[in-house]
């Protein structure tokens, strides 16, 4: 690691600046941090002018993110909770012992299914690569699972079917810039990747159209030349709607669908059904608004699908993905210069998240873990029997079900993650992390999940070890060291490594630094999907960032997939006839209303880390519900009023903001915040059978107005 | 676990989206399925019939073909009907007398044409007369397009929807088309007299010619059809006569096996007849007194029939769907759905008519919640409308607005909304930057910070840039910079 200013004839005495990223989201902004050489003073961050992605913007959120490093209520030691439940510090040998000796106790008593480990799109591709090594070979567990199931599951479990491959975009960021139609379904970019913006307003200045899907009318919706409005948990028969009329039509490639792809036929008989009207009555959008959404898509000579969490947080989202494939894939235009279908990843490294093996099914290099040979390469780059390794594990919402006597899981270890406030039914999940014999949270700062935590381990931030990301586009990335951490601060690595030897298993993990471990995830990732192999971090340095895949030191990478071919064996792409079906709770005479989350530009996730930068509380210090007009008149409230809004599940009160951007029967609020404050008590637990994605867009709730004091 | 026997009674729409529904739910693992189609060959989208008689191949419109069924594992009996089921020894008796045992069975027997019995309409043998069409299946449409060549005249008999989508695509092969219809205007089912009549100018406009309050008496020829005699004594000449009369459920099947039956078969919420391990969906059932003849209430029933049948949700139950048509032939949009007129005194009625467009819109309120809607001509707000009128939520105070789609959002403090989050930057700060001189993208975020954030908002101070900025002889005659 060497500070950039060390290259350069500036004379820096008290100063030292370090190119890096951004802590937040999977866009990964490419940021130039300026620290004094004592490292006592404020880091100035600034966007990196030349880092290709955000090309010198950045959101509010990367602005303040220096404010982490030197937070007071930073976690700085280790903490036990003591005999009066209160949370006590403690050395690290001491809380180490005392996690280690539970852990030995526990797996003797109920097995080793009995330990859990929970990970996150936050960690880096050397932390996720080795939790999932950690929970397989030092807890001996199946159960190891992330926060990306929340996340990106449903596009990857829908790439993975199509296209034999999952990385969110199969294109860098700049292609957008050059596509002549774009529609974006269900991202609402200008709040959640807001320098992205600079692509897309590029997008227009270069002649394209714009297309939003969306249930509320969001800043991205404003943006558009076309927005489509559809029902809650309707998106899936709204893009087999548009298949149809593109065969009605006429708009399809047959030579295409001929040259590249497997399945059509089937598909085809499966979209007559999607007759306009049929589909007017279960989207809410005219087939006027469906026809022009399809024209635009398939006449411009390139275009793009590129979707976000909106239709992906469903019981259906894997095969809602699939259906925005279909539609791409018949229009003859995946693969294409511009063109295609992409994700918008979520997490910092949701895509390197789910790439090496912290996913209950998953091992390194997005191998299967129900795969013979697949267990075999690992097993031989680990070095042991590939019985040893367990089968494959509970999903996310499963495994924090399962938690407590009851469901059989005793001990939880979570990393960088906040799940009582990012699961759904977060009332149901508090209760089971209370029931557990033994819960340690390794974080930075205390978050609700630390709540009835028995130990605290705090970790390092981002700017204080080096590791790499994988971003948005597939890009690989590497944060670097810009100071070092508070004394008796350690790295997750370091936990890994303490936490096997005093659990017998510290022979596989002998680590001295992160690019040794990824030294180890390149071995262990070659020849497969997710090959890195040819990746070292001197060639990210060299260039700003190496796509994969990458199989040799010699590859320069791979920018853009699919021009050639397709990762299934035969090359081609896969259609699959998906259908519509309700969700899981659709409003009725008690619950009368849709209930969708999101996001806000000043806010990441559940909170946890933006909550406490006092610019972005300050901005927008708490979840407001948004009501349309109509329906605020109909339940009595005016903007600033309290309502109440009750699921099955839960009631949160929320403070109004009247918006005529909103559908008249949906209410929207945002899920950044915990405790009486959390979107996710309404949430339902429905998973989507494939992704096994929680329903986080849909549910039913009723509303009504109470007085301040309630 | 023996797996049961599953059985179904026919092969339309309604069988093959219970099929889809079953398949979802692993249905499979529980059950040996066997499906009776009357007709040769795998399940076809009915509602798609006008493809075929307007020439696309018949496969096009074929939603599961024989290699479907094979492919997972449903046995397909396809030309063979069914005479009845022995509910005391439990099995399906086929017209050729062959038994299939079941522990459950599922009607789904659809509808049949009703047929007016016309003078000269039929042969010694009881058939339709060569040139006499019904319009029901692939077999119907295929012969038909067989027949019909462009110059002849067609008459058809019914101005519903399928005479309608009949009528046009023969015009559209260039034959001479008229629609005898018995009410005093055209789909008078589903449109009051005023829609009815906007509607025949469209359907006018598209060349065809179109009687009401006309029956058919007679069907004129010696050997080929000649022509039609009119309840007033006139005779039109005709090469082909296309009956259109409507539908009834086909209720043979039940009545034979001593179901109970009203209009259709009786079922309950859980689509289950009285008979144990019988059940029926589709258009041949009814469910409170209603028969549907849609897609939307089909698909309903299967998914419900499937939740029950699989044990995917024991509990789940069809609870009726409301009406909602839709025409759509090319050039005539129309879409009605409830009520086509008030039906209390304190119902209320609002209408948009533009006679020179020919269009009309109309809404039947109750409560300030939509009884009924028909469109003509302009149907842009039926997708908002039928979703209001699905859960009955009231319409806007001025029920106006919800003619417009999209006109909701108004732009009510439109000048207070922060442009720029990043630096808290009103659009009524921008607003007064630019009136005030700062007529430049680069000015305007300069004067204000908008945009020096993130960026992200810089294209909408552009535009406001764009809309707000004085013309170029107040601003010295310079032209505007616009990012």
């Amino acid at each position: 690691m060497a500070p950039r200013s060390s290259l350069r004839l500036k004379i820096v005495t008290s100063e030292t600046t370090t190119h890096t990223h951004c802590p937040y989201c999977a866009f990964q902004c490419g940021v130039v941090m300026t620290d004094r050489a004592d490292h006592a003073g404020v880091i100035d961050v600034r966007p990196d002018d030349d880092f290709p992605v955000n090309r010198g913007q950045m959101c509010i959120k990367g602005f303040t993110s220096a404010a982490l490093l030197d937070h007071p209520e930073r976690l700085t030691v280790p903490k036990i909770r003591g005999r009066a439940g209160r949370l006590l510090p403690a050395r690290w040998d001491t809380a180490l012992d005392f996690v280690a000796e539970r852990l030995l106790r526990l797996r003797e008593l109920h097995g080793p299914a009995a330990l859990a480990a929970f990970g996150s799109g936050a960690l880096t591709n050397e932390k996720t690569y080795l939790l999932g090594k950690f929970a397989r070979l030092a807890l001996q567990s199946p159960n190891v699972d992330y926060n990306g199931r929340y996340c990106m599951s449903s596009a990857a479990a829908g790439q993975n079917k199509a296209f034999g491959i999952d990385r969110g975009l199969p294109f860098p960021v700049s292609d957008i810039a050059h596509t002549k139609a774009l529609l974006l379904w269900g991202a609402n970019c200008a709040e959640t990747l807001p320098p992205i913006m600079q692509w897309i307003f590029a997008q227009r200045d270069n002649g394209g159209a714009l297309i939003v899907v969306d249930p509320r009318r969001t800043d991205t919706a404003r943006a558009a030349a076309l927005h489509l409005q559809p029902t809650p948990g309707s998106d899936l028969a709204l893009a087999n709607g548009l298949l149809y009329l593109a065969l009605e039509e006429k708009l399809i490639d047959t030579a295409y669908i001929a040259a590249r792809t497997d399945g059509f036929d089937d598909l085809r008989r499966a979209v007559l059904s999607y007759h306009p009207a049929h589909v007017e009555r279960l989207t809410g959008v005219s087939t006027q608004d469906q026809l022009k959404a399809v024209r635009l898509l398939a006449e411009a000579p390139s275009s793009m699908l590129l979707s976000g969490r909106g239709p992906e947080q469903q019981s259906k989202g894997a095969d809602t993905v699939l259906s925005f494939i279909n539609l791409m894939l018949a229009l003859g235009k995946v693969g294409k210069p511009y063109s295609g279908y992409g994700c918008l990843t979520g997490q910092g490294n949701g895509q390197g998240g789910r790439e090496h093996g912290q996913k209950a099914d998953q091992l390194p290099g997005y191998r299967h873990i129900e795969d013979a040979e697949h267990r075999a390469a690992i097993a031989r780059v680990w070095g042991i029997d590939p019985a040893e390794l367990p089968a494959k594990g509970k999903s996310a919402y499963e495994l924090l079900d399962a938690l407590g006597p009851e469901g059989g899981i005793r001990a939880l270890l979570v990393f960088g993650s906040n799940v009582a406030v990012a699961s759904p039914n977060a009332l149901n999940v508090e209760r089971r992390l209370a029931s557990l014999d033994l819960l340690v949270v390794c974080d930075a700062f205390v978050n609700e999940t630390a709540r009835d935590a028995h130990v605290l381990l705090p970790v390092a931030q981002f700017a204080e070890e080096e590791g790499t990301m994988t971003n948005l586009e597939g890009r690989v990335i590497l944060r670097q060291k810009v100071r070092p951490a508070p004394p008796e601060v350690k790295t997750d690595i370091e936990i890994f490594c303490e936490l096997a030897r005093r659990l017998g298993a510290g022979r596989h993990f002998q680590y001295t630094s992160a690019e040794q471990v990824f030294d180890e995830l390149r071995r262990a990732t070659a020849g497969a999907r997710a090959d890195y192999s040819g990746i070292t971090y001197d060639k990210i340095r060299r260039n700003r960032g190496v796509f994969w895949p990458c199989p040799s030191v010699e590859h320069p990478g791979t920018p853009r997939l699919f021009a050639e071919r397709f990762h299934h064996p035969n090359g081609r792409a896969r259609f699959h006839a998906v259908h519509h079906r309700p969700a899981a709770e659709l409003p009725d005479d008690a619950y009368p209303f849709y209930f969708t989350t999101g996001r806000y530009k000043e806010h990441y996730n559940s909170g946890a880390q933006t909550r406490r930068v006092s610019k972005l509380e300050e901005a927008k210090p708490e979840p407001k519900v948004e009501v349309h007009p109509r329906l605020a008149a109909r339940l009595g409230v005016v903007e600033g009023d309290s309502l109440l809004v009750e699921s099955r599940r839960g009631a949160v009160t929320f403070r109004v903001a009247v918006v005529p951007s909103i559908r008249p029967d949906t209410l929207f609020a945002p899920f950044h915040w915990g405790g009486r404050k959390a979107a996710n008590v309404l949430t339902v637990p429905a998973l989507d059978p494939t992704s096994r994605m929680p329903e986080f867009k849909v549910c039913a709730v009723r509303a009504r107005r109470v007085s301040e004091s309630n | 676990m023996r797996r049961k026997d599953l059985v179904i009674v026919g092969n339309g729409n309604a069988a093959c989206r219970l099929l889809d529904e079953l398949m979802s739910r692993g249905a499979r693992d529980r059950y040996d399925i066997t499906v009776f189609g009357e007709e040769r060959g795998g399940a076809y989208n009915r509602v798609l019939l006008s493809k075929v008689l307007a020439g696309e191949a018949p496969d096009s419109i074929v939603t599961k073909p024989p290699a479907w069924y094979e492919r997972n594992g449903v046995r397909l009996v396809s030309g063979t009907s069914v005479a009845r089921i022995d509910t005391a020894s439990r099995a399906v008796v086929a017209a050729d007398g062959a038994r299939q045992r079941y522990d459950v069975a599922v009607l789904a027997t659809g509808s049949q044409p009703l047929v007016p019995p016309l003078e000269g309409m039929t042969t010694s043998e009881g058939d339709l007369r060569p040139g006499v069409f019904v319009y029901r299946t692939m077999d119907d449409c295929v012969r038909m397009r067989g027949c019909a060549r462009a110059g002849d005249n067609a008459i058809v008999v019914g101005g519903g929807l399928l005479g309608l989508e009949a009528a046009k695509v023969l015009s559209d092969m260039g034959l001479h088309v008229t629609v005898i219809h018995v009410a005093k205007s055209l789909m008078n089912a589903q449109l009051d007299q005023m829609g009815g009549d906007m509607l025949e100018q469209h359907i006018e406009r598209c060349g065809i010619f179109v009687r009401t309050g006309r029956t058919v008496e007679a069907i004129c020829g010696e050997e080929a059809v000649e022509g039609c005699r009119l309840d007033d004594g006139s005779v039109l000449p005709a090469d082909m006569v296309v009956l259109a009369c409507g539908v009834r459920p086909r209720v043979d099947v039940a009545r034979a096996s001593n179901l109970p039956i009203n209009k259709g078969i009786v079922v309950n919420d859980t689509m289950a007849t009285q008979v144990p391990g019988i059940y029926a969906i589709g258009e041949c059932a009814e469910h409170r007194g209603r028969l549907y003849g849609i897609v939307t209430p089909i698909w309903e029933q299967a998914a419900v029939l499937a939740d029950v049948l699989t044990g995917a949700n024991p509990q789940a139950r069809y609870r009726g769907t409301k009406l909602y048509t839709r025409l759509k032939v090319a050039g005539v949009d129309v879409t009605s759905m409830g009520s086509t007129e008030p039906e209390l005194e304190s119902d209320d009625v609002l209408q948009v008519v533009e006679t020179r467009k020919s269009t009309y819109r109309k809404l039947i309120l109750r409560d300030g919640r939509l009884l009924g809607a028909q469109f003509v001509g302009n149907t842009a707000a039926a997708a908002t409308l039928v979703q209001l009128f699905d859960r009955n939520d009231p319409l806007p105070a001025d029920p106006l607005e919800a003619l417009c789609p999209g006109g909701g959002a108004g732009p009510a403090a439109q000048a207070e909304r922060v442009v720029c989050t990043c630096h808290k930057v009103s659009e009524a700060t921008l607003r007064e930057a630019i009136e005030g001189g700062a007529c430049s993208l680069e000015a305007a975020c300069a004067a204000t910070k908008a945009g020096t954030g993130c960026g992200s908002c810089r294209g909408e101070v552009a535009q406001l840039v764009a809309r707000h900025a004085p013309s170029p002889e107040v601003a010295g005659g310079r032209a505007v910079a616009v990012g």
